[in-house]
């Protein structure tokens, strides 16, 4: 007999058979009810992500061609090189800035922060998980962009895009962290092992799946975000410069948010293009952590 | 087993040395131009400065033009702050903000006009008549119903409905609420009282009113709504017919009713050209004349008159000039449906344009 | 303190960047609105009165402040707006992850199940303007052709849900609630999902030895063990739809200095008529509106401090209730 959750006829244990009592009945039917809502519950998540999906990709597809890839915007027509490539950039940046600080303050409020001040870093985290991005765009732009004189760059808007996604980081690391059985825990410090190994090849190695859920998690939030890059990184029609201030940068969502808003078909298209890649691209990556993962364990 | 690992070894060098030398050529093609000009602001001005863009890189080679659509109020700040050398407004700037910052120009590249649009189920090809004071009576929630006396008097013999008006405006800053809510106040005395003009203005609580993002969200909101009424930008003229909205017939100064074309744009744009200053700050809403539209404005380049240096202060000429003329062509104002500007305003604009040094 | 090794001291510094960076922006907010909170005073908060005033206009002298003619800073209604539709947002929210989060660790095929869980964790991934877009496009026409019709045959007696009280165009409250719950849903569910996964297997079986059926063992057993991380999902996802801006912005219908009086009335939520009104406010040359931006800002950092406290006190009775 199986418990696995994957055999389909465990239910078949529970069968009414006759001369059941009421009681058992009544477990029988809230068993199937159960499950009925939380499928329901689901189709309610999947049908208009699907519809979602199915009109991007619809739109997105149609627009798509060679010369997306290869030839910059001109701000309105032409391809997407420009925004690919500041996307990349930015998001990429701004994981160098926050997987660090995300990943190592997750340990710290897993294993060490049961205390005050992790109970403070806590709350203040979700805290700023409620900041609006305008908000941090706007900080941004009058401390960097225009107190440290670093002009519209990639630097100000990875930073910026940072300091969104660190708490996301930090809180959904140390949830993983804390599922990791205590007994892991207490056999690696049995065995001698230091402060650093138990932490970091123990505990974190057993929930690398959820810390990787949380970096896609920050990659897909940087990778998606608009509103604090148009007052951090710009926007240029031209490939990036590889200058990290004083030179404006790309981005794919600019396209969506801006060329969305223009009287013509082809910017439309285009828009729905660089919709199509910001997913296809989150997706991708997606993808390929989960394939790495699997092939590890 | 080892061979394949030093295929793939080979390979990634491979490839790490293409990319660095993509990079180098990206970065050779970057030193090439000499001079590099950001323009932001106005999201209505945004597509025809990337139309102009091209064509004028072409005609200036060493001058590379980078755009962004942010909006007026940005693009006068980030002009005035020295982010960017251009700044795109719908609407001038003020006395005040002027004499905080003399040094910054205003000048005109061209002319926009804006369409009142309304979804009315069976009479979406005929043209209603309507007037400022009407169109503020809707938007304040005075005059709630199609069929109210006031615009059964200004459309005689039209089958108006017996139904509950839904008047759209924009919730996001814009060009187009600041133009349409200086035709109210101009036209109407109880609406510059009480709301006056801005490019957002608080707008009275209507309880059927409905807010829109941008001049896409007003068109949707029409298509969605039959009974609705919005004011939109003239460049979205083809978003809107394709629709089979309703475009209405305006009240101008004189008390005739006329249609945003060609004619009349130009009409109230020239009855304005002798009363333009020589900063050229100027509303040209409400004109005079019996042709005049009276809902068109200059869109504006934000532009400080010293520049870091002599280099970039010549492509900040060079760009204006060229936007001011061979940028005012036919070919590349119609696809957005704008107009050109009168002769003699050209020539204002090139003595402001003089005035920018290094 | 006996623990004090380099590594423990080195992970809290890291750690402590999170509180820094938080406390720079509200110190930074405070000093930028200063004086928009001395002009505005307690009114900020309990009038629902907002205007730029005149821009165009010399500034005035008002109260010992340089302010456009007319400017007046009330934002009420905005608080309003907020609170509803992430209350509302979270109430979608919270059941639904949790039966989506069961249903793809217990009931989703084998074979599909990775599929299913991508199609969840792709919403997370979808731009919140093209959210926007789905919404504007799908979801408005829907609840004013379908949905709004249908709660005011129900529920209509009740005025807050008959939607002939409203304009009826579907942009509003319960538009911006559901896309809102659409977004914070993968924060939830994904994160629940992979909690339920990790459950040790002999916990499932004990309960399972004991005659529990399978929504037993998964309700009875499982979910009590991942309460924490439930807990602090919940309060993440609230963040979220307290800031949300874009995809808000563009379905909600932007209200303005007046109440929802029903589920189907347009709202403005702070986040988004930051966002909304900041160009505008750059016009002003007396600095005034933008100050007073930033002091909505500050409030919503306030509200979200007191609301993420309300939350963790009210997801633990939430829990105890689905502990059975």
């Amino acid at each position: 007999m199986s418990f696995s959750s994957d055999s389909p006829d465990l239910e078949l244990v529970h069968r009414p058979r006759s001369g059941q009592t009421s009681l058992e009945t009544r477990r029988y039917l809230i068993n199937i009810i159960g499950w009925s809502l939380c499928t329901i519950a689901f189709l309610l998540v999947a049908i208009p992500m699907g519809d979602l999906i199915l009109t991007i990709a619809v739109k997105g597809a149609s627009a798509m061609s060679l010369k997306i890839f290869t030839t910059s915007s001109n701000g309105m027509t032409g391809g997407l090189l420009n925004a690919i490539v500041g996307t990349l950039v930015l998001s990429l940046g701004s994981l160098v800035f926050a997987v660090p600080i995300g990943v190592g303050g997750g340990v710290y409020l897993s294993e060490y922060g049961q205390n005050h001040l992790g109970a403070a870093i806590r709350f203040l985290a979700d805290t700023l998980t409620g900041t609006p991005s305008i908000v941090l765009g706007y900080f941004a732009y009058i401390t960097m962009v225009i107190g440290l004189g670093w002009k519209f760059s990639v630097l100000a808007g990875s930073i910026t895009l940072a300091i969104m996604v660190v708490p996301y980081l930090a809180r959904i690391t140390e949830l993983s962290l804390r599922r990791v059985p205590t007994t892991m825990r207490e056999a690696a410090y049995a065995l001698g092992a230091k402060d650093r190994t138990v932490a970091l090849r123990v505990v974190l190695a057993a929930a690398l799946p959820g810390v990787m859920t949380s970096v896609l998690l920050s990659l897909a939030i940087s990778v998606g975000e608009t509103a604090p890059l148009i007052y951090t990184a710009g926007w240029s029609n031209y490939l990036w410069t590889g200058r990290l201030t004083h030179a404006p940068v790309g981005y794919l969502t600019y396209v969506i948010w801006t060329f969305i808003n223009e009287p013509s078909e082809k910017s439309h298209a285009l828009a729905f293009a660089a919709a199509l890649l910001v997913m296809l691209v989150v997706l991708t990556i997606n993808v390929s952590v989960r394939f790495i993962l699997r092939k590890r364990t | 087993m080892r061979f394949d690992q030093s295929m793939r070894c080979v390979t990634l060098r491979r490839a790490a040395a293409a990319m660095v030398l993509v990079a180098g050529l990206g970065m050779g093609v970057a030193r090439a131009a000499s001079v590099t000009l950001t323009e932001t602001g106005s999201t209505l001005l945004y597509p025809l400065f990337n139309i102009w863009v091209p064509p004028f890189e072409k005609a200036h080679p060493g001058i590379r033009v980078t755009t962004q659509g942010t909006g007026s109020g940005t693009g006068i700040a980030q002009a005035i702050s020295g982010l960017v050398q251009i700044g795109a407004s719908d609407a001038y700037m003020s006395d005040a903000q002027l004499k905080q910052h003399p040094n910054i120009l205003n000048i005109p590249l061209a002319i926009s006009a804006q369409a009142i649009n309304y979804n009315l189920p069976g009479l979406n090809n005929r043209h209603l008549k309507l007037s400022g004071p009407v169109l503020a009576g809707i938007y304040t929630g005075k005059i709630t119903r199609w069929n109210d006396p006031a615009i059964e008097k200004l459309n005689p013999g039209v089958p108006l409905p017996n139904h509950k008006i839904i008047p759209v405006h924009r919730t996001d800053g814009s060009g187009d609420t600041f133009i349409f809510s200086q035709y109210l106040s101009f036209s109407t005395p109880a609406w510059a009282n009480s709301v006056g003009y801005g490019t957002t203005v608080s707008w009275p609580a209507v309880p059927a009113g409905l807010g829109a993002q941008g001049n896409p969200g007003m068109v949707e909101a029409l298509k969605q709504n039959p009974y609705a009424i919005a004011y939109i930008g003239v460049s979205f003229h083809a978003e809107v017919s394709r629709a089979h909205l309703g475009k209405a017939m305006l009240e101008n100064r004189a008390g005739h009713f006329v249609l945003p074309t060609a004619k009349t744009i130009s009409a109230a744009a020239s009855e304005l050209v002798s009363k333009t200053p020589a900063d050229e700050r100027i509303s040209l809403v409400f004109a005079t004349g019996a042709e005049s539209y009276p809902i068109i404005n200059y869109e504006y380049a934000i532009v400080n008159a010293r520049q870091p240096n002599a280099e970039t202060a010549n492509a900040v000429k060079a760009l204006l000039t060229w936007a001011s003329n061979e940028g005012n062509n036919p070919q590349y104002l119609k696809q957005v449906e704008f107009m050109a500007l009168p002769a003699s305003i050209r020539t204002l604009s090139a003595d402001q344009i003089a005035k920018i040094h290094g | 303190m006996k623990n004090l090794t380099p590594f423990r001291l080195s992970l809290a510094g890291l750690a402590l960047v999170i509180p820094c960076a938080l406390i720079s922006i509200v110190f930074f907010l405070t000093t930028y609105s200063w004086k928009a909170i001395g002009f505005n005073g307690f009114g900020f908060l309990g009038t629902i009165n907002w205007s730029l005033g005149n821009l165009y206009a010399n500034p005035v002298h008002q109260h010992g402040y340089l302010v456009p003619p007319g400017a007046k800073y009330g934002i009420l209604a905005f608080i309003v707006g907020t609170l509803l539709s992430s209350f509302l947002a979270i109430l979608f929210a919270v059941p639904i992850s949790i039966g989506t989060a069961m249903f793809l660790a217990e009931k989703a095929p084998a074979n599909l199940r990775t599929a299913l869980t991508m199609i969840v964790e792709l919403v997370a991934v979808v731009p919140s303007v093209v959210f926007g877009l789905w919404g504007i496009f799908v979801l408005v026409p829907l609840i004013a052709h379908v949905i709004g019709p249908a709660i005011t045959a129900t529920l209509g007696f009740i005025p807050f849900f008959n939607m002939n009280n409203s304009t009826g165009s579907g942009y509003g409250l319960l538009a911006a609630s559901i896309v809102l719950a659409l977004m914070i849903t993968p924060i939830i569910a994904t994160t629940l999902y992979d909690a339920l996964d990790q459950v040790p297997r002999e916990l499932r079986e004990s309960a399972y030895a004991l005659g529990a059926t399978h929504f037993e063992v998964v309700t009875g057993t499982m979910l009590p063990t991942v309460r924490v991380t439930l807990i602090g999902a919940i309060v993440l996802a609230l963040g979220r739809a307290l800031g949300e801006t874009m995809a808000v912005l563009m379905v909600s219908g932007g209200a303005l200095n007046y109440l929802p009086g029903t589920l189907f009335t347009p709202i403005s939520t702070m986040a988004a008529f930051i966002l909304s009104q900041l160009d505008s406010a750059l016009q002003d040359p007396s600095e005034m509106a933008v100050k007073s931006l930033a002091e909505i800002a500050l409030v919503l950092f306030v509200i979200t401090v007191i609301v993420n406290a309300a939350a963790r006190l009210l997801a633990r009775g939430t829990i105890r209730v689905i502990q059975l």
